[in-house]
């Protein structure tokens, strides 16, 4: 449980980073607070040549409201997330930062690491996934956006270069009173989920969803938006026979690989249609 | 006893080193940096089961730091030894482990080389250039299976996979059953645990080449069989190794016996004159470190349609993994030992075998073997309270055995082989058995489970009683040194977290008439204290407590002798001796003395475990909402450690049952070598424990104390399952000691009858 050797360089400036990625190849890492990265060099799982420390790096820790999108910084803590005041619209961001592990890796966890990361089981990854959040990577070829659903690949994978730096997420959601929850089922508090949920949906003045979200992690091999299972809901009133239904759907949409022998995959199924319902009776049930 | 202070015995004394743990202040073996210290890195088997057709150190050797590199041809052909002498058989010598492997490897984590580098990181990067050429071979993974015929054999030497057969007879077996009004029967599962301390394995070894001394640190639990294991293997003599405990972030069974590293590590430094650190990393104590209790048990319990239990069956096949360590066949013997329990049987019969697999080494975990036995015994008794409609508490306070039967004794009758007779010296079992259910507010908790489920809640009861088998002998040996007003107390002890040193201050400081503060427990050096046989088994307390007390009634005598009078009549009192007419001799003057206490046998003593539950059908996940654990400890001498001691094993226990599971694939691969799979409790998951202290002195000790360093786990499998059972309900048939989400949310929406191994269960 000693890494094995790398070459560790802290940049100062955004500019810093880039030009280090250009230099350092196909085969650098970027650290920020470590809490995933760390653990996978202690087991040698991960190798890199070089790590480029961006923790100093100003400027990306800024949690921004405008355009009707919420603009989150890559060094923005899971804290920070968890501690913010964001109106309903955003909760589920919130959420889903506080069910992160620990209070010590929300202190150093950052939201940048968490999406590159691309663990299946990230809550963060399944937040952006419902929200469409767009992820802003920069190199020194420019700067792209990637909308959530292109930018999980497979688990650990992500659509980001070698030499692109994570440096926002901006999540979407409609204005008029759209709310969003995130639900999950971990054994112990902070264990990677069995299986989670971010939902949204904006209600109307006769009861009927609309703009529903649904997005699933831990049941893939990446965060999995339940399309079929919001088109179920969409125009319907929230009672509980059409929660029931779009539970039942959105287990659906589970990869039917999913599951390792903790939870097997119709476990994992079981705990997406009770986290479905849960959220989504939260979002009639809570003003 | 006439005293300044009043008396210590009872007393709740703070911790000693309390503070010095808490600050940080206190070396563990990590710690130890000596000069010119050089790190050790192991290279283990990947694979569970594999011809070794070589090992190929030349890139390791060439990279820069790299000390040395050496395999199994570069050390001598020894076995590791049985520590025990009652826990041998010719077949289990046969399938000692060597401290490296030889011409197979047998479990994956099993120690092929070892790498020494000036530095430890050089150490692991060189180890993964070893090249381990394996040619694989069919593992044995099956518990139930390993020893039939035609399996795979572990160990050519040995004609199966099975290294002791233990039987058991008690009474007309068959005439209980044909009296029998119902009988139940089920195959249960104990599931692979660990006992995974805080601290992992580390160790010291330094050879003095002036002296010819070789000192290891980190030897603890054990430290005089360690030094006279190196002392054989070294070819050095006894007084030539120095076996040295450090603070240790818990013991719990596992830590201290002698291991490969311990053998591995001591011969590194006397090759290369040097110091030799190595530190086990998670991963590795995760496969090296002793595991624990996989166990399957065959079981037919019969009764008649009142509720009196009449006698059972076990037909049981305990995993010892790919070889015999140091603890040997204990975890085939301790769960003989314990399995009938406290009731009154007309008669029983027990097979259990001893078997290998291939997968790590199995020894003792805190509670060994009574663990076991009192899942599967107790689990049975709930079953079969289901099947008669019956309280479980009402069916068990008919069967256990009457007060006035004590003492009493199960003795093997013809047929049995490899036992001892079961024999409870003291106890009342009704009264303890009501005294626990009083603490628990038994009553209470079913009427809450009621109201539970009259709001369609998923509410349960459960328990479990046994007896505990504590405090073996032989013997423990003090010296007491009085130093005017000090007194300092060389015993052969281990401390690993227990507390023993504040609990032996107390007891030499009451017997003294001293300060508790004047007196100190010294322990860590083999060089400076008596010969002593180690922690476990709930016998330091004991064991040295009395040999305390020896020592002392030794001092009485001898200062008696100085002024002339009797023993009883002596007055001591701050390292002094005052006789009836007043004349007074200071104790210093007595030199050292010696006291020792002799033990046969076991004591044993009753205890339970009263839990109530609630599950949610949703998710499977279980909420203990209260958990009370009531054990007779025959005389408590610092309550407060001790409450910690049973609430800490219960703990423990309820992780066991709850997420805790040493996961292993059909090819023999562990799955659970992080604390992210091997899932053990934090606060969140846990409830606050009741205690119910039981106080029934032990007549087999002048102190009359019984041990309770491990009471709090022993029902606590038992009592966990049977709630999480009596929640979910009619059929749940749940036969596994473990209860994790998903088994759980298996049983509650399946509510089909799967082994702990997800197979059918067998036939009732």
């Amino acid at each position: 449980m000693k890494p094995a050797p790398f070459a560790y360089a802290a940049a100062e400036s955004l500019e810093e980073v880039l030009a280090l990625l250009g230099e350092a190849g196909d085969d650098a890492k970027l650290l920020a607070g470590g809490q995933s990265l760390l653990p996978l060099l202690a087991y040698r799982l991960a190798r890199p040549s070089h790590v480029i420390d961006i923790g100093a790096v100003p400027a990306l820790d800024a949690i921004d409201e405008r355009d009707g999108r919420l603009r989150v910084g890559a060094l923005v803590r899971h804290a920070a997330l968890e501690r913010c005041e964001l109106n309903g619209r955003w909760q589920a961001v919130r959420e889903a930062a506080a069910l992160i592990g620990h209070l010590p890796i929300r202190m150093r966890g950052t939201l940048g690491g968490s999406l590159a990361h691309a663990d299946p089981a990230g809550e963060l990854g399944v937040v952006a996934t419902a929200l469409d959040a767009d992820i802003v990577l920069r190199s020194v070829r420019g700067e792209r956006t990637v909308p959530a659903a292109e930018f999980f690949i497979a688990p650990l994978i992500t659509a980001a270069a070698p030499d692109e730096v994570l440096v926002e997420a901006r999540f979407t959601a409609p204005a008029g009173g759209f709310r969003s929850v995130f639900e999950e089922f971990s054994p112990r508090v902070g264990d990677f989920a069995y299986a989670s949920v971010a939902a949204g949906c904006r209600v109307d003045a006769d009861g009927a969803a609309h703009d529903v979200r649904i997005a699933l992690g831990s049941v893939g091999p990446t965060p999995i938006r339940a399309s079929a299972a919001e088109e179920s809901l969409t125009g319907s009133a929230l009672h509980d026979a059409a929660i029931a239904e779009c539970a039942r759907m959105a287990a659906t949409a589970c990869d039917p690989s999913a599951g390792d022998w903790h939870a097997d995959g119709e476990y994992r199924r079981a705990l997406v249609a009770s986290l479905v319902e849960r959220a989504l009776t939260r979002l009639r049930d809570t003003p | 006893m006439t005293t300044a202070h009043g008396p210590l015995i009872g007393v709740s004394a703070p911790r000693r080193k309390n503070l010095e743990l808490l600050a940080g202040k206190a070396t563990y073996v990590a710690d130890i940096g000596l000069e010119g210290q050089a790190y050790a890195r192991v290279v283990r088997s990947s694979s569970a089961h594999a011809r070794l057709l070589g090992v190929d150190c030349s890139d390791a050797l060439r990279v820069p730091g790299v000390l040395d590199v050496i395999t199994a041809a570069d050390i001598d052909d020894i076995r590791i030894p049985i520590r025990l002498p009652f826990a041998e058989s010719p077949e289990a010598n046969r399938a000692l482990q060597a401290p490296l492997a030889r011409d197979v490897v047998r479990y994956v984590g099993e120690p092929v080389a070892v790498v020494v580098a000036t530095d430890p990181y050089v150490a692991e990067d060189a180890a993964e250039l070893v090249l381990v050429d394996l040619e694989e071979m069919d593992p044995v993974v099956d518990t139930a299976t390993a020893g039939e015929p035609g399996r795979p054999r572990l160990h050519s030497s040995l004609g199966s996979n099975t290294v002791n057969q233990l039987a058991f007879r008690y009474g007309d077996i068959d005439a209980a059953f044909a009296e029998a009004d119902i009988v139940v029967r089920r195959r249960l599962r104990v599931h692979r645990l660990a006992a995974a301390p805080m601290e992992t394995r580390g160790l010291v070894a330094d050879y003095d080449r002036n002296s010819g001394v070789l000192t290891l640190w980190g030897g603890a639990k054990v430290k005089h069989f360690t030094r006279s294991l190196l002392a054989r293997v070294l070819g050095l003599e006894p007084d030539k190794v120095r076996v040295v405990e450090v603070e240790v972030g818990g013991g719990f069974g596992t830590r201290g016996e002698p291991y490969p590293e311990d053998v591995l590590i001591a011969w590194l430094a006397r090759r290369l004159e040097r110091p030799v650190q190595w530190i086990e990393d998670r991963w590795e104590h995760m496969v090296a470190t002793n595991h624990a209790r996989e166990q399957e048990h065959d079981i037919e319990l019969a009764a008649t349609a009142e509720g009196q239990m009449l006698g059972f069956r076990v037909r049981g096949w305990c995993d010892h993994g790919a070889y015999i360590r140091t603890q040997g066949l204990l975890p085939v013997v301790l769960p003989m030992l314990h399995m009938p329990g406290p009731y009154q049987w007309q008669a029983f019969s027990m097979d259990l075998d001893a078997v290998l697999t291939n997968r790590t080494p199995v020894g003792t975990y805190r509670g060994p073997g009574m663990t076991e036995a009192t899942f599967v015994r107790e689990r049975m008794v709930d079953i079969l309270a289901a099947e008669l409609h019956m309280d479980p508490a009402d069916l068990r306070r008919r069967n256990l055995i009457p007060a006035e039967s004590m003492p009493f004794v199960f003795n093997p009758g013809p047929g049995s082989s490899g036992v001892m007779p079961i024999a409870y010296q003291s106890g009342d079992f009704v009264e303890s058995f009501d005294e626990m259910l009083a603490a628990a507010d038994y009553h209470e908790l079913r009427a809450g489970r009621q109201r539970a489920r009259s709001r369609d809640g998923k509410a349960g009861v459960g328990m479990a009683v046994y007896i505990e088998f504590a405090a073996v002998g032989p013997f423990e040996e003090v010296d007491i040194i009085c130093d005017g007003r000090g007194v300092t107390v060389r015993a052969g002890v281990g401390s690993v977290g227990q507390g023993v040193e504040t609990a032996l201050a107390q007891i030499a400081a009451e017997l003294l008439g001293a300060e508790l503060e004047d007196v100190s427990v010294e322990f860590h050096d083999t060089a400076e204290i008596p010969q002593g046989f180690g922690a476990f088994a709930s016998r330091s307390t004991v064991l040295v407590g009395n040999a305390i007390a020896a020592a002392v009634n030794e001092i009485r005598i001898k200062s008696a002798e100085l002024l002339g009078c009797g023993p009883d009549g002596i007055e001591l009192h701050r390292g002094n001796a005052t006789g009836p007419d007043g004349r007074t001799v200071p104790l210093a003057e007595l030199g050292g003395v010696r006291g020792r206490f002799d033990k046969d046998g076991l004591t044993a003593s009753f205890g339970g475990a009263v839990c109530s539950a609630s599950v949610d059908p949703a998710d499977g996940r279980v909420r203990l909402d209260r958990f009370l654990v009531a054990h007779d400890v025959g005389r408590a001498v610092n309550p407060r450690l001790l409450r910690g001691q049973l609430a800490g094993a219960a703990s423990q226990g309820i992780g066991g049952a709850l997420f805790e599971e040493l996961a292993y694939d059909d090819n023999g691969q562990p799955l659970s070598v992080t604390l992210a799979d091997y899932m053990m409790p934090t606060a969140a998951e846990l409830t606050p424990v009741d205690l119910a202290v039981i106080e029934h002195g032990s007549p087999s000790n002048p102190l009359g104390i019984k041990g309770g360093g491990e009471a709090g786990m022993v029902g606590s499998l038992g009592a966990v399952v049977n709630a999480v059972a009596d929640a979910i309900g009619d059929g749940a048939d749940l036969l596994s000691s473990s209860v994790s989400p998903a088994r759980v949310w298996r049983a509650l929406n399946h509510q089909s009858s799967l082994d702990g191994a997800g197979r059918p269960a067998m036939e009732t």
